[in-house]
């Protein structure tokens, strides 16, 4: 079954890959989607077993490396926490796919699509059902390759070349650092598979090593590395640049590979490793303070972003900072509820938006929105139900799994744990007021789009709007019925049993009531600040947009993040590159290798050919000079 | 002795006069005369010497076929036509000193061999087909021809059966429209194709078709 | 040099021989004085046969040199026929013309 699983979404991508043209555009639409849902509907299988009876397995399909010590398996791991991604992912990737079968209707190039997005759901199962470092890293990497392709899909754009490539660096820098950090697990462990690495991690604590001539403990080291991976990964504080411009894909994209599944990648590297991490202290400290600066970064720049998936983007940011700071402050299994709630309200809210812009003729700026809720009344509806979640509005999912990630700040006890619940609380009042805007910018107030008449708009065909609404039902439901599941009291044993290791048991506490109930208050009255602001009165908001320019040039423009690298990194790099692409590349290699062996071979030919005259009487002349010289030598010796 | 070295003398300056001519004169036609010229001074050298067999053998095939067979081409191609002068203006004479030095390299390594020989100490010992003196040559040769070397002998015309098939091959063509006469298939005629038998009425013909 | 000895036949041979081989090469004027020289080789090889022959009392050296006649008869056939083709196909035996395996 787990076969059937990973490798269905493998055979859907190959048919419509290759065969696409042969069998049509609808058929390898029908396909695709067909194959991811029937492994949706495994996966949904598997949960139940992992559930109901603890079901564990390791089914090893072949072996990939036996070279001395280094023994990895291509393997497919079931335990909680894979089971748990296991679902997010098909699930997700099932409902994107039978999605795009609308958005994509006018595309011609249908199949290639189909097929990049089945490959990228194989690859990212690939990853997560891993029992080694290595096949890890191969998922990894193949869902980066699948990003390229799908933010590039539009390859005659050259600004969505230009954000592919961004991305694939970028990602690149974190994979950097994470290929260290397993080559540097293999130097201490002799080993990357899993369950022998998190054996030994307790016998190393007090190994020390010499890195960049600093004196770092080894466990604090490798965690480092790997989170620097997990940074690029899932576009944190350094490595987010390219998050909002992967947003150049189409929608259905952005829903799988930036809400939902790849940039979860990182916080699921994370929890995997939590044996390592648990025993880093400083490590989880720089992961929390990474995940907060996301947090509060991404949120403050969404709040003035004017391109409706820009925002949704800096929101995700914002949200996989939380999931950061719940694993840095040592509750896995919290962030690992959030990655699951927030996985259904994020693609509901990216593909709500693209129902949207479908609607408006592919209108991304929300400036020129407004006033549409009566004749789009199914994807109002649903997008409102997606920012209740986001926000955390009281019994929607997002409540559930925000809250506790403040609770579980504040029972921590130590200032970080302070700071967390501070700006824990600001950044979901943020969260709260963009999201707000978002809405009601959108589908509120007076229409402002000067070429589309309000008449011509029409509600999106159902084929989109049924994925809408199962994911709505998540968005709804799935705090509330797997709240217990993931983060109740016994959970830590039952459920996640050896997926993720606490050092110290999870806190049973309940934080005061102050506490618990400051976050919903605040987000219940944001809904009504938000309406006064972006619809009754917009001149406040010009008022303070002008009065802080400077500030809001700031938020606008990412917080010069873009010009920073650029100054910084890009221009060296490119001269780097230039400069070994002009002068070694084309003058040294090129001139002694082929140009130089090729010329000098035809130079030699072009003389060599002189002796072929075609006279007759030149070739015996040669003939009797060789006759005579053989004579002399003959005859002297 | 005297008169030995007469003949000798004579007929080789003249057997060297001509084959200089061979390659030098300007008429080709001319060339072939001096070619037969030179066989027949060698060949007279050769009865002169004593092996008057071969000497016939020579003027009969070289000069009674070869020659002739080259007076035949040269007729034939219009070779006359394209002489040229001696001493061409335009013409590079910048190889002939070249090829005359290396020619008397050669010249003077053959003569080296005359003048280092040694005889093999048992070599009258090692004659393999002694002359009988009281035999005339022919009569010797042909004891031997056609006993010791009957392999050698058929090989050769072998050899001139291939050369003949060979010239034919080369240089034949098919005219269409002469006509020939192909008894395979004069042969391989049916009674059913070549008669008909056909009930006429009197005064009235026969249609024939073909 | 009154007294004819072997040397002297020798001699000639090479002459000839050499006169032959300079023929092939120092000619500009057409392909049939190369045969021409050619023939000339072989008839210096036979002169050297019987000499041979003759002055060792031996008679394969005779035997030999009818050999060399028959091939050489032979090959003259062939070679004149080649050149009575090439001439019908590309209408001249100049030397000078003759450099279709110019490579």
């Amino acid at each position: 079954m787990e076969l059937t699983l990973l490798f269905l979404p493998l055979l859907a991508s190959i048919i419509s890959g290759f065969f696409g043209k042969y069998i049509g555009d609808r058929n390898s639409e029908i396909v695709t989607s067909l194959f991811v849902s029937i492994s949706s509907i495994l996966s949904l299988f598997i949960f139940y077993n992992v559930i109901s009876e603890g079901y564990e397995n390791n089914v090893v399909i072949a072996s990939w490396i036996n070279s001395g010590s280094l023994n990895v398996n291509w393997s497919i791991k079931i335990d909680a926490l894979s089971s748990v991604m296991l679902v997010v992912v098909t699930l997700i990737s099932s409902l994107v796919h039978i999605y795009s079968i609308g958005y994509m209707s006018h595309d011609p190039h249908k199949p290639r699509f189909m097929a990049y997005l089945s490959l990228f759901t194989f690859a990212m199962l690939t990853l997560v059902t891993s029992d080694n470092f290595l096949q890890l890293f191969f998922g990894w990497e193949g869902v980066g390759l699948c990003s390229y392709f799908l933010i590039g899909f539009w390859f005659k754009k050259d600004s969505a070349n230009a954000a592919a490539i961004k991305a694939f660096i970028v990602n690149r820098v974190g994979d950097f650092g994470f290929a260290l950090g397993i080559f540097l697990i293999f130097y201490l462990f002799g080993t990357v598979n899993y369950n022998e690495v998190f054996l030994l991690i307790p016998k190393t604590l007090d190994q020390d090593i010499y890195f960049l001539g600093i004196n770092l403990k080894s466990i604090d080291l490798i965690c480092i590395l790997l989170f620097m991976g997990a940074m690029g990964k899932s576009a944190q504080f350094l490595l987010h640049t390219w998050l909002p411009d992967a947003m150049e894909g189409p929608i259905p994209v952005s829903a799988l590979i930036h809400a939902a599944t790849m940039v979860t990648a990182g916080v699921f590297l994370v929890v995997r490793c939590s044996p390592i991490f648990e025993y880093s202290q400083i490590a989880l400290n720089i992961i929390c303070i990474v995940g907060m600066t996301t947090a509060f970064f991404a949120a403050t720049v969404a709040l003035v972003q004017n391109d409706i998936k820009k925002i949704i983007a800096y929101s995700t940011c914002s949200q996989l900072g939380y999931m950061f700071f719940a694993a840095g402050i040592g509750a896995y299994n919290v962030a690992i509820f959030h990655l699951f709630t927030h996985a259904f309200f994020k693609a509901l809210l990216f593909l709500g938006a693209g129902s949207v812009i479908h609607s408006l003729n592919n209108e991304q700026d929300i400036r020129k929105m407004g006033g549409i809720w009566r004749k789009l009344p199914y994807s109002w509806g649903l997008m409102i139900i997606g920012t209740l979640a986001l926000t955390g509005f009281p019994f929607f999912s997002g409540f559930y799994s925000k809250e506790a990630i403040i609770e579980f700040a504040y029972l921590k006890g130590n200032t970080l744990g302070y700071y967390v619940v501070v700006i824990g609380i600001f950044t979901a009042l943020l969260t709260a007021i963009y999201s707000w805007r978002l809405v009601f910018k959108t589908f509120h107030g007076t229409y402002e789009n000067k070429e589309l008449k309000i008449n011509s708009i029409h509600e999106s065909p159902y084929v989109m709007l049924v994925p809408l609404i199962v994911l709505a039902i998540g968005s709804i439901f799935a705090g509330f019925f797997f709240k217990e599941l993931f983060i109740g009291q016994y959970a830590s044993n039952n459920f996640w049993s050896d997926s993720i290791k606490f050092l110290s048991p999870i806190s049973t506490d309940h934080p005061p009531l102050w506490i618990v109930y400051f976050t919903p208050v605040i987000v219940v009255l944001s809904i009504p600040i938000a309406y006064y602001l972006f619809v009754k009165n917009k001149d406040i908001t010009n008022w303070l947009v002008n009065e802080n320019k400077p500030l809001y040039n700031f938020l606008i423009n990412k917080w010069y993040f873009d010009e920073l690298y650029e100054y910084l990194f890009v221009r060296t790099f490119k001269r780097i590159g230039i400069f070994f692409w002009k002068n070694i590349d084309l003058k040294t290699i090129d001139r002694f290798g082929p140009d130089g062996i090729s010329n000098l071979i035809k130079k030699l030919s072009i003389r060599a050919v002189k002796f072929q005259s075609g006279y007759i009487y030149q070739y015996a002349f040669i003939m009797l000079l060789g006759f005579s010289a053989l004579l002399t030598y003959l005859i002297i010796i | 002795m005297i008169a030995h070295s007469i003949f000798f003398y004579t007929f080789a300056f003249v057997a060297i006069v001509a084959a200089i001519m061979v390659t030098v004169s300007k008429n080709t036609v001319h060339s072939v005369f001096f070619l037969i010229l030179d066989f027949i001074s060698v060949s007279c050298l050769f009865i002169m010497i004593g092996a008057e067999f071969l000497g016939m053998m020579m003027l009969i095939v070289y000069v009674g076929a070869v020659a002739v067979l080259f007076l035949f081409v040269v007729m034939m191609l219009n070779v006359a036509q394209q002489n040229n002068p001696l001493i061409n203006s335009a013409e590079d004479f910048s190889h002939i000193p070249v090829g005359l030095i290396i020619s008397l390299i050669i010249f003077f390594e053959l003569i080296i061999v005359i003048g280092g020989w040694k005889f093999k100490p048992d070599l009258v010992t090692s004659v393999s087909l002694l002359v009988d003196q009281n035999v005339t040559n022919t009569h010797s040769i042909g004891s031997v021809l056609y006993t010791d070397y009957i392999h050698v002998f058929q090989l050769s015309g072998m050899i001139l059966l291939v050369a003949m098939i060979g010239a034919i091959v080369l240089t034949f063509r098919y005219r269409p429209g002469l006509k020939r006469q192909s008894y395979f298939d004069q042969i391989s005629r049916e009674r059913v194709d070549a008669v008909q038998l056909i009930d006429a009425e009197s005064n009235k013909g026969v249609k024939i078709d073909d | 040099m009154i007294d004819i000895g072997l040397g002297h036949y020798l001699t000639l041979s090479a002459i000839i021989f050499t006169i032959g081989i300079v023929g092939i090469f120092l000619n500009r004027k057409n392909v049939i004085v190369i045969l021409m020289s050619i023939e000339l080789i072989l008839l210096a090889v036979n002169i050297n046969f019987v000499s041979f022959s003759i002055f060792l009392n031996d008679l394969t050296g005779q035997i030999f040199a009818l050999f060399i006649l028959t091939v050489a008869a032979a090959e003259a056939a062939i070679g004149l026929a080649i050149i009575v083709v090439y001439y019908r196909n590309s209408g001249t035996i100049r030397v000078e013309e003759i450099d279709k395996l110019k490579g």
